[in-house]
């Protein structure tokens, strides 16, 4: 697949025939985080990666967090996944307290986190046939299939990861994801591992899945990358350094969408935001202020 | 395509026609180091073509065939072997998995482990009464522990990644243990199971010597009664030969389940 074909951000008109509104008032929260306080016992003591940290999220919006390394953004996107608990604060996620990783939030790992011992397909289906248990297993194998196909991944359903490249594997992961149909979709450093072309492909692909699904998914994404943050997101959220990092702050995105990848760089409105997100994250006084 | 027969494989071959020589030639060595006393190559090789010109012979409980006496000492191997990695395989799960059970169980595992297969013979004739049982006994506790100790270190070892996945989309405790534990552990396990076989191999003649009957131990004790030391040599050869092959088999086996390599 060439990138120049795929600079666009395919647009939900295109895709559905359905416009959505985009104002985002009425819309309700998808993700509450409250004053979550995250802390680890270590030998050295009591190690505080995130503290009092509130967000929220509303329903169809996509945030990213960035910030540098160690500075907990890992850490508070777990706290929506479950797969860490808040010391002290809740979050809640479609209504309910989250007390632990569940289906209603997928997950799209930094490291891929396919089986290599199951084929493409079968990773997929293990998932599937997890989380939609009450399904027949001719469905089950109809949504594999269709989420594969979503990715362009059907010719290769039969190898196993370790056959696959590093976008391909990616692909699938994200594909294994959308394909339990989460309300929520977290994304831990999805295209880190990625080189910069197969990474804006994969930008694209993402965001045709989410206009697939008349951008009704909350996509929270961890990332260091500010063009894939500002290209990707509606809000971006800086976060301090650690330890007991907190929100620096949260800027917004106000670009059209569709957007595109190579018009996007000459927009005034990028190259000010962009300015902005380079300031925030490389100022080092203003974060020794803040502390 | 790959090509079948390459220069390689012609030296690999040479080289053990020339291990065999050597072998051979200390042997012969020794044979004439010793003025006969011990038997050189020659005229154990004249023993050897009688013993399997008719391997399967059976004239009564103390004269069978070398072929029956290592079927029933390999019967016997498998039997113990396969007992001891019923057992072994499942605690080496349980063991992995919880820190608790490990910590409750390994020390057990530490205390049991460097037993000598004899010195569990009598408490094996105890428990069954018969000889057959002690012996099936003795292989089964000696060889369970490589197992247990290589199956326990792959479930311990599973990556975060791995478990990621299962707590991410909420599997349950069976496709944890069938679709994440047990392929990872997977090649652990057959390492383990290839460590088993092969000491079950070197229990099977100290335990055939003790207890008798019919097996590769009690030809060579009885050969030993007979001052047949021809015979002895051979037996010796053999338990050799059929360990490299057990070794050969588990060895291919770990290549079939190593999904590392694909």
């Amino acid at each position: 697949m060439a990138l120049t074909d795929h600079l666009t951000e395919p647009s939900i008109e295109t895709l559905n025939g359905t416009n959505k509104a985009t104002s985002n008032i009425s819309v309700p929260n998808s993700i509450e985080i409250k004053d979550v306080t995250v802390s680890f016992k270590t030998k050295k003591g009591v190690y505080t990666a995130i503290k009092e940290i509130s967000l929220d999220v509303k329903k169809g919006e996509i945030v990213s967090l960035i910030g540098h390394s160690g500075c907990g953004k890992s850490t508070l996107m777990n706290t929506i996944s479950g797969m860490v608990s808040p010391t002290t604060g809740t979050v809640m996620a479609n209504d309910n307290i989250v007390k632990g990783p569940g289906p209603d939030r997928g997950i799209v790992f930094q490291n891929y986190s396919l089986l290599p011992w199951l084929t493409v397909y079968k990773n997929i289906y293990e998932a599937v046939d997890s989380v939609l248990h009450s399904k027949t297993t001719t469905e089950k194998k109809e949504i594999v299939t269709n989420a594969l196909a979503m990715v362009n991944l059907l010719p290769h359903k039969d190898k196993l990861p370790g056959q696959l490249s590093g976008g391909m594997k990616q692909r699938v992961a994200i594909a294994r994801a959308f394909a339990i149909s989460p309300q929520i979709l977290l994304l831990d450093e999805p295209f880190g591992a990625l080189d910069a072309l197969t990474k804006g492909s994969m930008h694209i692909e993402l965001l045709k899945l989410w206009n697939l699904d008349n951008r009704n998914k909350t996509i929270v994404m961890v990332t260091h990358d500010i063009e894939e943050a500002i290209f990707l997101s509606d809000r971006v959220v800086v976060m301090n350094n650690g330890p007991a990092a907190t929100i620096k702050e949260i800027v917004d995105i106000p670009l059209e969408r569709p957007r595109n990848k190579k018009d996007i760089v000459h927009d005034p409105k990028y190259m000010e935001i962009h300015d902005k997100l380079l300031g925030l994250l490389f100022d080092k006084f203003s974060i020794n202020d803040i502390h | 395509m790959k090509k079948i027969f390459t220069l390689d494989t012609l030296y690999t071959i040479l080289s053990f026609f020339a291990s065999i020589f050597i072998l051979i030639a200390i042997w012969e060595i020794v044979a004439r180091a010793t003025d006969r006393q011990i038997p050189g190559p020659a005229s154990t090789w004249i023993v050897f073509k009688e013993l399997i010109a008719e391997p399967f012979y059976d004239r009564g409980p103390n004269d069978k065939g070398i072929g029956n006496q290592l079927l029933s000492s390999i019967g016997r191997v498998f039997t113990g072997f396969g007992i001891g990695s019923l057992i072994a395989i499942p605690m080496g799960l349980l063991m992995g998995s919880s820190k608790a059970m490990m910590r409750l169980f390994n020390p057990i595992v530490q205390i049991l482990r460097p037993v000598s297969p004899l010195a569990w013979f009598p408490l094996g004739l105890l428990a069954f009464q018969a000889a057959e049982g002690a012996t099936v006994f003795i292989i089964a506790i000696t060889s369970l522990w490589p197992t247990l100790i290589n199956t326990s270190f792959g479930v311990a070892t599973i990556p975060s990644d791995h478990k990621n996945v299962g707590k991410a989309f909420g599997f349950s405790k069976w496709k944890y243990v069938s679709k994440i534990m047990i392929p990872f552990a997977l090649p652990h396990i057959i390492t383990g199971l290839r460590l088993s076989i092969g000491v079950a191999w070197l229990v099977i003649v100290a335990g055939e010597m003790l207890s008798g009957g019919v097996g590769i131990g009690f030809f060579v004790w009885d050969s030993w009664n007979g001052l047949s030391l021809e015979k002895i040599l051979i037996a010796i050869l053999i338990i050799g030969t059929v360990g490299l092959i057990l070794d050969k088999i588990f060895n291919a086996i770990q290549h079939v389940f190593a999904w590392e390599n694909k």
